[in-house]
């Protein structure tokens, strides 16, 4: 439906393009190559030279710079690096190529899209002046980016700034994932070209040496951690809250004060010393040694499973706090005669727990949660500053191991085996993955089902 | 009236995009002469990497380099602490901005030659590097058969350094472990790395190698591990691994409490101040299995190179080969031995009186005859040797596996090592 739609409005684009030419007069029509002169001859010089300006910018960044890329864009390059004596003459720039050809064809397409103004801009021109009415002053026109049209004013920087620093580097890192551009083809010495579907054969290619298995372990340990992470920080975090709450603790400042301590610690510091703790040489196992308790020092990052429980639990440690100043203060915003008169009812603390705070809770943090979670599909800082993604092991694939999220698989692709291509795979599977689960776990959220829930 | 915003918003994009332009480096191809005029050189800018320790002395060598070389006088030279092990690794990341002048550990060559990022050793000077320097550096220096870097020491590998009031004979791994074990003290050894791994395979007899082509492609792979003697190293490691006192590492910084470690030159002051009056070292120990065949510990003996960046500029080029020669030279390598403390693989300086009283030097030299010197390994070696050594830890692989699931484990490391030389 939403197709028919789309095709019917491209159709109305056509035709009022086709009709203001065919109704037009020399002037708009003339505007159809040289863009802004209806505008320049009917006095608008704000805003003909702006789109005359537009048309010439575009021309001399397409024939000096970008045609050039473009051209070369569908190889990628072929004049390969020389040598003249000892001398090295660099060939062809996949890289840039890459990455200009890109931005050339996104630049055209903004110019089609200023061409179209410019159209719009005649026709509205010639409209107004059939009825009758004047055209706004040049004064006018500027002015109203002061006032009418400062929204656009203000958002202009912005939105350059968006473009050149994520939009074009995502498209960029995209593009990567269909070509082979690897440490054997590394810019500027060598080239590297388009490879189609090639990187996701390999990701999903099992046996021998292909990524399949090892793909799906890692995404499975990303899916299970994030999981664990999420809810049992979560869970904990209510409870600690819970407990401090209660009448009849005393010190309750003290007792917060403590689990915040843990938040004043830089977490790079204090996760770097956490995993030396836990070292099979560290302080933990040496002192359970030295007292006789153990045999044989604990292998808690050596061994894959309890690597991951040590993980998990010194994640909890990291977490708890957070959740339990948030809770701290939701729990307080529960109005407390929904528990009186619970309490009247005769509910006692468990049910009054399961169907008054905890779905409250849920419903306040729901959002609060799934950004918890997805932001721990990618918590690089944890996984990577405790365990390194270790133990490796021959059955695994491309330098992976048994605690690496696909966030820190791809950083170990990037900067020690560079391996750009499969990196930027990965890189769209961690996209698709919190795209899909964020998607439909947002729409399950109560809070965005039933708006009006606890109003 | 969307187009006013619209259209300034275009006119930055295109604005942005031709300032872009004007980074991407211009490809001068301009005529160079031969002549050696000093103005040629004014002005040009070469920066060298050198590991931390190093950074001083090699400012000062600089220094002595353009009192020698008076051309080089308007030339500016600035040096940056790049370690040795990431020095391959940034210059690959960006070729552009890299050093010109680097240092860096010579597993990382193959790596480099196949990115373009190493130039060939100057015609003018191959004769003289070949021959100064021992035979084990040269061969480090050279891929396929082009000499692509100068060799600066050969002080790259491993042996034993051991507590004298613990350690009672440092000839025998397993009684090593038992003095340790008994004094409650660690063994340090790092086991899941293709570096010091090797010390068993190649002990048993072992062989893995790579044959490369000129341009750093490795084309063939000689291996044997999946064998009987593979399988004696194997349960070596995995003997080792088993012990109370056995701690998996190789940095002396970071190891606690330990009576031995397997570790090398650039540790020394480090293991000095913990072992106090008791330090010793020795060449690595040996082993016997349980047919009663003692087999002693090899390894790699790897060295330390010195590359230059291929270059548009031929002018500057000539500095980068001056300056790398003059770096990597006798008088060069014996003042590094004595204010960083790295052996020298000059061979005049080798024979250097303080040189030869050098005690881990000395340990390092008894070791290196049973070493294989580090040919040329592609860097997934290293991944799958770390995966190797991880499943030992890990208990995959223990001393109840059967011989049959030993010979399965290396039969898959073996392919695995095989396929990287096929790949492309």
């Amino acid at each position: 439906m939403t197709g028919t739609t789309k095709q019917n409005s491209l159709k109305k684009e056509f035709a009022e393009i086709g009709t203001t030419f065919r109704d037009g007069d020399w002037k708009t029509r003339i505007s159809y190559l040289i863009l802004g002169f209806g505008p320049i001859l009917r006095g608008q010089f704000a805003k003909g030279f702006s789109l005359l300006a537009g048309e010439v910018l575009f021309f001399v960044y397409l024939f000096r710079f970008g045609l050039g890329y473009l051209a070369k864009f569908n190889t990628l390059g072929t004049v390969e690096t020389q040598k003249i004596h000892r001398k090295t003459v660099y060939g062809d720039n996949s890289f840039f190529i890459l990455l200009f050809g890109l931005l050339t064809i996104v630049i055209i397409a903004a110019f089609i899209f200023l061409w179209r103004m410019n159209v719009r801009e005649n026709r509205n021109e010639e409209e107004r002046l059939k009825a009758g009415k004047k055209l706004p002053t040049n004064k006018k026109v500027l002015a109203s980016l002061l006032d009418d049209n400062f929204d656009k004013t203000l958002l202009a920087l912005p939105c350059l700034g968006i473009f050149v620093f994520t939009v074009l580097p995502i498209l960029f890192m995209i593009c990567v994932a269909f070509t082979n551009y690897d440490k054997s083809h590394q810019s500027p010495t060598h080239l590297f070209t388009w490879v189609g579907l090639k990187n996701f054969q390999s990701l999903f290619s099992f046996g021998g040496a292909g990524f399949g298995s090892t793909f799906l372990k890692v995404l499975l340990w990303t899916l299970v951690w994030a999981l664990f992470a999420t809810f049992l920080d979560y869970f904990l975090g209510l409870a600690v809250a819970m407990l401090i709450n209660k009448k009849g603790i005393k010190f309750k400042k003290l007792w917060r004060t403590i689990l915040v301590m843990t938040i004043a610690v830089p977490q790079f510091v204090s996760l770097l010393y956490v995993s030396k703790m836990f070292a099979n040489d560290g302080l933990i196992n040496a002192t359970l040694l030295k007292w006789g308790w153990i045999k044989k020092a604990i292998p808690f990052w050596t061994n894959p499973t309890l690597a991951k429980i040590t993980i998990i639990v010194v994640n909890i440690w990291i977490g708890i706090p957070y959740m339990m100043l948030i809770a701290t203060g939701l729990l307080m915003n529960i109005p407390a005669d929904l528990y009186e008169s619970a309490r009247i009812d005769g509910a006692n603390a468990g049910q009054m727990f399961r169907y008054i705070t905890l779905p409250y809770m849920l419903f306040v943090t729901g959002p609060f949660l799934l950004t918890q979670y997805t932001g721990n599909l990618n918590n690089f800082n944890v996984i990577y500053l405790l365990s390194g993604g270790g133990p490796q092991s021959l059955s695994m694939a491309g330098n992976a191991g048994s605690t690496d999220l696909l966030v820190t698989w791809l950083y170990k692709m990037t900067v020690t085996d560079t391996n750009y291509k499969m990196a930027a795979v990965i890189g769209i599977m961690v996209f698709v993955v919190t795209a899909v689960i964020s998607l439909v776990v947002y729409n399950m959220l109560p809070s965005v089902k039933d708006e009006e829930g606890f109003q | 009236m969307k187009k006013n915003a619209v259209s300034v918003l275009f006119a930055g994009i295109a604005a942005a995009s031709l300032l872009a332009g004007n980074l991407v480096p211009v490809m001068a191809e301009e005529e160079t002469t031969e002549s050696a005029d000093p103005a040629l050189y004014d002005g040009k800018e070469v920066k060298v990497w050198v590991a931390d320790a190093a950074v001083d002395f090699t400012n000062d060598e600089i220094a002595k380099f353009q009192e020698e070389y008076p051309q080089y006088a308007g030339v500016t030279f600035t040096v940056e602490p790049v370690g040795e092990g990431d020095a391959a690794t940034n210059v690959i990341t960006d070729v552009e901005s890299a050093a010109d002048v680097y240092g860096f550990a010579q597993d990382q060559i193959a790596r480099l030659v196949s990115a373009g990022a190493l130039e060939e050793v100057n015609p003018d000077y191959v004769d003289d590097v070949t021959e100064r320097n021992d035979e084990g550096s040269v061969n480090a220096a050279t891929v396929g058969d082009t000499l692509y870097a100068y060799p600066l020491t050969s002080d790259n590998g491993y042996f034993l350094y051991y507590d004298s009031s613990v350690v009672t004979d440092p000839s025998d791994l397993d009684k090593i472990l038992s003095d340790c074990e008994s004094a409650g003290k660690n063994f340090y050894m790092e086991i899941n790395s293709g570096w010091y791994q090797t010390a068993f395979f190649f002990g048993t007899g072992c062989d893995l190698s790579y044959e490369t082509d000129t341009d750093g492609n490795f084309t063939s792979c000689t291996t044997d591990y999946a064998s009987d003697k593979g399988v004696a190293a194997l349960k070596e490691i995995i003997k080792l691994a088993g012990s109370s006192a056995f701690q998996n590492g190789s940095s002396a910084n970071n190891a606690t409490d330990y009576a031995a470690i397997v570790d090398g030159t650039w540790d020394q002051d480090t293991i000095k101040q913990a072992f106090g009056d008791n330090f010793a070292c020795a060449k690595l120990p040996s082993f016997t299995t349980d047919d009663g065949e003692t087999y002693q510990l090899s390894g790699f003996s790897g060295y330390k190179l010195l590359g230059v960046k291929p270059q548009e500029d031929e002018d500057k080029l000539q500095i980068c080969d001056d300056l790398a020669n003059y770096l990597s030279d006798e008088e060069a390598q014996l003042d590094r031995y004595k204010t960083v403390g790295w052996g020298p693989s000059n061979l005049n300086a080798q024979q250097d009186d303080d040189v030869q009283d050098d005690a881990a030097l000395t340990a390092l030299k008894d070791q290196m005859q049973y070493d294989v010197p580090l040919g040329q390994y592609p860097s997934e070696y290293w991944d799958l040797a770390k995966g190797l050594g991880d499943d030992v830890i890990q208990g995959k692989l223990t001393a109840d596996s059967s011989d049959d699931d030993l010979i399965a484990a290396l039969q898959t490391f073996e392919d695995t090592c095989k396929s990287y030389a096929s790949a492309e």
